[in-house]
């Protein structure tokens, strides 16, 4: 083989989903050190490492519904059930806290599975299906906690929260753990590509013999779950149950993934992009911070990158 | 000798449609089975009873002496059933290997392993005469290489009933060659194939056995391909004889009602030119990718016209999107891609047809009422003879045929002086096909400028006067028809090709 052109190697690069984040991130995060030398503060890196963890995982599990072509509107309703969950046991019955865990993440599966079982069976569009589960994981959210926070947290939980090794807080690993998870599940998994195959062509994957009911089940117990890690690692964060915990997880988790070039219709999701997506969600409310912004800008700024990022993708791929 | 797969006493309907009604095939190993039908005729449907999409309403299944019930595709495939559907049936974003190895990738641990997938994808190909990237994108390949795709996939299976539905309808004469000699293979090592075409050609070179369906029912069941001719299957499949479109020669002179002088288009075409008159029926040929469809829509204002001069009746005009061309220029144009350009497959049939004389029905305010639409459309969907319950019915539920004849009856309400008609006929049954170029005949002997894009060279010959040649997006000559079939392919064909050379 000959060697490749630079320019054609150069177009590859820019038609990724991450090239062009990656550079945006990278410019972005110089600028801001330039201009705020406070920027690159171990104090500053470990809060924006904080946000990206637990964003991270709204995302993925966001991302994973996307990946079969449907919206799921109940992540951060998931994520809140989990979260009392996990705070409630402990506190109301001192259950120690591997049990907690599974009790936070069995709230997420079942809830999951609601999703994906009423999406299948009733051929329902899943906008709908988790827009009715959104109102009733939150109604009983709110009758479990009559909307009080649960205080009782044990201190390991509480340490685990505020732990860091250096700039880096303990609670990045679980993000970057589950990242990881996803991308290889999605990369090479027989139900990860079952996953894509269904929201690349649901018909083509039914006639070639996948169980197209299984996968859609599959997706959103995955998002569930994820979401429940969340919910988990917010109580630890906050070092408290806090019943409104997932109630503004709602536009992140549809902008990173957006961000990062999945394809609303279904077939294709970018890990990375959606990575560099929650990345540049993170340095826009950091810069906002660090330079005394007012926040209503960082909604519109949000909005704005959405809208450039679709239109960038519409660039790169024209229909 | 006995079935390998039977079907007893078939019937499923669908609303408003009974789409079979009683019907039995068998198929045997060692043979390879024609199904034959006109569009609408039950074949698609009796396919996808075979390979678990639907379930009968009535009658029974057998695999080899067993009872059969099949509750979706997957058990069809577990049961040894492999089918190669009508419509595509590939993951885009994936690549090739992926693709043919779908439901069953070479797996370790659940992860998959891609060197074993790519391998045994190129294993898969090799039969087939393709040699491709096992990784690439299918949504990169062309029609053709992705048709053969679904192929070595359905032969990957290793299956003992293997259904072909349409495979040619894509592929190349050569690549069809190389398909019939693999299948011949398989049917000398015992297994049991269903095929169906709408090339009668093929279906006497290739299959053994042949079934026909009309409306739903048995015409013929399991007749030796030998005691049959061309002449008494299409008699069996429209039930009467084939009959020609008598082509009367029209010299049309005047102002040309859409006339194109040095045209270029933001989508490549470079100085085209040509000519329709009223009264004249104007053929565009070409190969796939000569730029075809890609002028009929920059000539509606789907796309720019960057240099040259549009003529609408000897006037210069600049056209700068479809509405405007249908209301203000009258031009109509009848899409290529019925399901994705040219119909709403949810809206009935009556919404589909009025489309085009919205504007023209609506009362104050944008009142729309249905007794309108109803009013406008009706005698054309009658005179098109479009088989549908009703103006009610979804048009997603007629068959290709009648929906073809949708989109035409459309463009017919909307009263249009230039008609530009892209592949009527492509999927289409005999009959129906007569039909529709009766009617483009019609058309033009009722004073309307036709632009007629077609591939196939019959249809060329039938119906137009003149014939312009387009290779890589430019005019590459014009003929004069003579309504010699093999003389004009000639001619057409040393056009293209001097363009080649």
């Amino acid at each position: 083989m000959t060697a490749v052109a630079p320019s054609s190697r150069l177009r590859a690069l820019l038609r990724t989903d991450w090239f062009g984040l990656a550079v945006a991130c990278g410019v972005g995060a110089a600028a801001l050190a330039a201009v705020q030398p406070t920027f690159l503060s171990g104090f500053n890196v470990y809060v924006m490492l904080t946000a990206f963890s637990l964003s991270i995982l709204v995302a993925l599990s966001q991302m994973v519904i996307l990946a079969i072509g449907q919206l799921n509107l109940s992540v951060g309703a998931i994520g809140g059930l989990a979260a009392i969950t996990f705070a409630g046991v402990m506190d109301v019955w001192g259950a120690p806290v591997p049990l907690a865990v599974l009790a936070g993440l069995a709230v997420g599966l079942l809830a999951g599975l609601l999703n994906g079982v009423v999406t299948h069976r009733t051929g329902l569009n899943a906008f709908v299906v988790t827009l009715a589960t959104l109102a009733i994981f939150k109604g009983v959210n709110v009758g479990i906690t009559e909307a009080q926070p649960f205080y009782g947290i044990p201190e390991s939980v509480k340490s685990f929260g505020n732990a860091r090794l250096g700039p880096v807080p303990l609670i990045a690993f679980v993000g970057v753990a589950a990242t990881l998870a996803v991308l290889v599940f999605l990369r090479r998994a027989v139900l990860g590509r079952q996953l894509l195959a269904v929201g690349g062509n649901a018909q083509a994957a039914a006639l070639s013999g996948i169980d197209v009911g299984r996968v859609v089940v599959a997706a959103h117990v995955i998002s569930g779950v994820l979401a429940a890690v969340a919910g988990m690692l917010a109580v630890a964060r906050l070092q408290l149950g806090q019943p409104t915990i997932g109630d503004d997880w709602l536009i992140i988790s549809f902008a990173a993934p957006v961000i990062g070039g999945a394809v609303l219709a279904g077939g294709h999701v970018s890990v990375g992009g959606t990575c560099l997506g929650v990345a540049v969600v993170v340095l826009i409310n950091n810069a906002l911070v660090l330079l005394n912004v007012d926040p209503f800008a960082v909604q519109l700024l949000l909005g704005v990158l959405i809208l450039l990022a679709v239109a960038l993708a519409r660039f790169r791929e024209p229909a | 000798m006995t079935a390998l797969l039977e079907v007893a006493g078939a019937s499923k309907s669908f609303p408003g449609v009974r789409a079979l009604d009683g019907v039995d095939l068998a198929l045997e190993p060692g043979s390879i089975h024609a199904l034959l039908g006109e569009n609408g005729a039950g074949k698609s449907t009796l396919i996808k009873i075979l390979t678990g999409v639907h379930r009968p309403d009535e009658g029974r299944m057998t695999l080899a002496g067993e009872p059969l019930e099949l509750a979706s595709p997957r058990e069809a495939i577990a049961r040894g059933i492999g089918a190669v559907h009508q419509e595509r049936n590939l993951i885009p974003r994936f690549g090739v290997a992926e693709n043919i190895l779908l439901e069953r990738p070479p797996a370790r641990r659940g992860l998959i392993d891609r060197a074993a997938m790519d391998a045994e994808a190129r294993r898969l190909m090799e039969p087939l005469g393709l040699d491709l990237d096992p990784r690439a994108p299918v949504r990169t390949l062309s029609v053709a290489q992705m048709q053969l795709i679904e192929i070595a996939k359905a032969l990957s299976l290793d299956a003992r009933v293997l259904v072909l539905d349409e495979p040619t309808a894509s592929i190349t004469p050569h690549e069809t060659r190389t398909l019939f000699r693999l299948l011949r293979g398989l049917r000398d090592e015992g297994a049991a194939i269903l095929f169906v075409s709408h090339k009668l050609e093929e279906v006497f070179e290739l299959c053994d056995t042949v079934t026909v369906l009309r409306d739903g029912r048995l015409a013929c069941a399991a007749r030796p391909i030998g005691t049959l001719d061309r002449a008494a299957v299409v008699r069996l499949m429209i039930g009467r004889d084939e009959r020609a479109v008598a082509a009367e020669p029209r010299r049309p002179t005047g102002t040309p009602a859409l006339e194109l002088r040095g045209v270029a288009t933001d989508l490549g075409h470079r100085d085209v030119s040509l000519s329709v008159r009223p009264g004249e029926i104007l053929g565009l040929y070409g190969l796939v990718g000569a730029g075809r469809t890609e002028l009929a829509r920059a000539v509606v204002g789907a796309a720019a016209v960057t240099q040259g001069e549009v003529r609408v009746d000897g006037e210069p005009v600049r056209i700068a999107n479809v509405s405007e061309a249908l209301a203000r220029h009258r031009i109509g144009y009848v899409s290529e891609d019925r399901k994705g350009e040219g119909l709403v497959l949810m809206h009935s049939v009556r919404r589909n047809a009025a489309i085009t004389v919205w504007r023209r029905l609506a009362r104050a305010l944008g009142w729309l009422p249905n007794a309108a639409e109803r009013e406008a459309v009706a005698p054309f969907v009658e005179r098109l003879q479009v088989r549908t319950p009703s103006l009610e019915q979804p048009v997603g539920l007629l068959s290709g045929g009648n929906q073809q004849k949708v989109s035409v009856a459309k463009w017919l309400a909307a009263d249009v002086r230039v008609l530009i008609v892209d592949e009527p006929t492509v999927g289409i049954d005999i009959q129906t096909k007569a039909y529709l170029h009766e009617l483009i005949h019609e058309l033009a002997a009722a004073g309307k400028a036709v632009l007629l894009i077609s591939s196939d060279m019959p249809e060329m010959v039938a119906l137009a006067d003149r014939i312009v040649v387009m290779g890589g997006f430019r005019v590459l000559g014009e003929v004069e028809n003579d309504r010699d079939t093999a003389a004009m392919g000639e001619a057409i064909l040393s056009l293209i090709h001097g363009e080649a050379a």
